[in-house]
């Protein structure tokens, strides 16, 4: 009788082994799924839901953006793309983005799609040489307006690149590998690493339908909302950010850190602003309360990672990696935000990456109402 | 690398250590098409609750996945699916094979035999390879009683092992040979 369990362990079928790899296509599928699915509970484990890191496409990605847009009260000094003349201020930037949204119709349609590139900074080594590349996903949903409905999240690996033209010829003298392998701890507190691969390489659209929205409250607000509850917010700046506040208890949504209140706003507005399904007036009344932040800064004419130019606010925080910010890049023809990204200000001590690296980038390509799913 | 997007790589290092376990559990359980299912519930669910998550995390998301297929899952189904995985892992005896690849055959095709808590415990004791603490803390008993219930559950598979068709739960449960062969042409 002792023995039987050795012979069970030795009979164990050879699929149920728990070393055995995971499908990459599959493996980016639950990722995906996984990080799409919204906090649930009370506001003190709210957690804003992310963009996966790997690629992986968010369902609802909708306040992603404000994911990219952490921000905490350090006083601002480094000014990393901001031109030699002088800017307008970032109230005068968007108060004018409130004035250009209030004047745009709201869509009609039965998905809320948006259309987003994310792109990560990861530093890598190959033999001995460090370098940084970046790698970028196209991820495309669309988050059906009434409850019941599935939710559609496409997502693409674009593939990672050297991040500068002196991370390419560090690349190069590396051999110009196709695969880049990135070290990362396996818990929250743990010392152990973990390895990923990315490659240079483009790979396929990966189509995903979510079959279970939940409770349809897919986005993020310091606290679980669904369209209904997004659609229904005020268009009064004072009102709104009376009751956004109504969920900040002092702490940092992400971390439970200590978090200001206008970091806090700053960070949920954000969402606001970016990709999520809001009448144009709300849209504008976000701008206005974040106009009325006095710690977010100018940038000036900034370009994101998708190239295009717009005008920039933001708000620095002091992070393990160095002083960040948490820049948004405003297209002054639409009022829209096109990006929000987080730029490295100031490395800490013992980071790779150099200063004035994009971070983490979600660029914006769509977010409209529609009736066609592709 | 490090800033606070490390929620995210954690999560995702977490998922890379455990999923496939995760998956095992599952389908060792209930199948392979429930496994697909639970591993991603469970993953979802692991997400949303990522800050209670204990170090080491698997003997939680095996909890996770053990309410993710109770409740998706009814026991018959899982039952049904089980007995159809087994005649993959185990195929009716027959042909020339080794006296210990036979003995570990008849092992697997008596677990078929047990009763469902039986077996689970098995399964995360033998094939996961939980302690019997860890084991406890996924079907939430002391770790006291689960010594108690493994216990039994293995004096139970030493007599399934013996007497093929006399440990029967319930109807159905027991993959006979027929029924595995029946199973066998329907999914060739």
């Amino acid at each position: 009788m002792s023995d039987i369990l050795r012979t069970l362990r030795e009979a164990r079928p050879e699929e149920l082994a728990p070393d055995l790899p995971v499908a990459e296509d599959v493996r980016r599928a639950e990722l995906a799924h996984a990080m799409a699915s919204r906090p649930v509970g009370g506001r003190a484990r709210a957690r804003r839901s992310v963009r996966p890191v790997w690629g992986l496409g968010a369902v609802g990605l909708a306040g992603a953006v404000a994911a990219a847009l952490v921000a905490v009260n350090v006083p601002a000094d480094g000014e990393p793309g901001a031109p030699a003349a002088q800017p307008a201020t970032a109230r005068t930037v968007l108060l004018a983005a409130a004035g250009k949204a209030d004047g745009r119709p709201d869509g009609t349609g039965a998905f809320w799609h948006v259309a987003t590139v994310s792109s990560m900074a990861h530093q890598v080594s190959t033999g001995g040489v460090r370098y940084t590349v970046v790698d970028r996903q196209r991820h495309e949903t669309w988050t059906p307006g009434r409850p019941g409905a599935k939710i559609r999240a496409d997502v693409q690996n674009l593939g990672a690149r050297p991040a500068t033209a002196k991370d390419e010829a560090a690349w190069r003298r590396a051999g110009a590998p196709a695969r880049f392998e990135i070290r990362v701890p396996i818990g929250p507190n743990s010392t152990v690493t973990k390895t990923f691969v990315t490659s240079v390489k483009q790979g396929p659209v990966r189509r995903g339908t979510s079959p279970r929205p939940g409770d349809g409250k897919l986005f993020w607000l310091g606290r679980n909302v669904g369209v209904k509850e997004l659609r229904a917010l005020p268009a009064d700046p004072a009102r709104l950010r009376a009751g956004l506040l109504r969920w900040y208890d002092g702490r940092d949504t992400e971390s439970g850190a200590p978090m200001s209140r206008d970091a806090w706003l700053y960070r949920v507005a954000s969402g606001l602003v970016t990709d999520m399904p809001v009448a144009p007036k709300v849209r504008a009344a976000a701008f206005r309360m974040l106009a009325d932040l006095p710690r977010v800064r100018s940038l000036g004419r900034v370009t994101d990672a998708q190239g295009r130019t717009g005008l920039g606010v933001g708000l620095d925080e002091k992070t393990r990696a160095g002083l960040v910010l948490h820049r948004l890049v405003i297209d002054p023809a639409t009022g829209g935000a096109l990006a929000g990204e987080r730029v490295l200000v100031r490395p800490a001590a013992g980071e790779g990456r150099a200063p004035g690296t994009v971070l983490g980038s979600t660029a914006v390509l769509t977010a409209a109402w529609t009736d066609a799913v592709r | 690398m490090a800033d606070e997007a490390s929620e995210e790589r954690r999560f995702t290092a977490m998922y890379d250590e455990c999923r496939q376990r995760v998956w095992a559990y599952a389908a060792s359980r209930a199948g392979r098409q429930a496994a697909d299912e639970v591993v991603s519930e469970t993953f979802a669910v692991a997400w949303r609750r990522f800050r209670d998550v204990p170090d080491p995390p698997l003997p939680w998301l095996l909890g996770v996945a053990r309410n993710v297929l109770r409740e998706s899952h009814r026991a018959q189904v899982r039952r049904e699916s089980f007995a159809a995985e087994l005649s993959r892992w185990a195929p009716p005896p027959g042909g020339d094979i080794a006296e210990d690849v036979a003995e570990r055959l008849a092992v697997v095709r008596a677990m078929a035999a047990l009763p469902e808590d039986d077996r689970e415990i098995l399964i995360l004791v033998a094939w996961q390879g939980l302690a019997p603490r860890e084991a406890a803390r996924v079907v939430g008993c002391s770790a006291a009683a689960l010594r108690v219930r493994l216990h039994r559950a293995r004096r139970r598979l030493v007599r399934a092992v013996e007497e093929p068709r006399a440990a029967g739960e319930e109807k159905g449960s027991a993959a006979s040979r027929s029924q595995v062969g029946i199973i066998r042409e329907e999914r060739a």
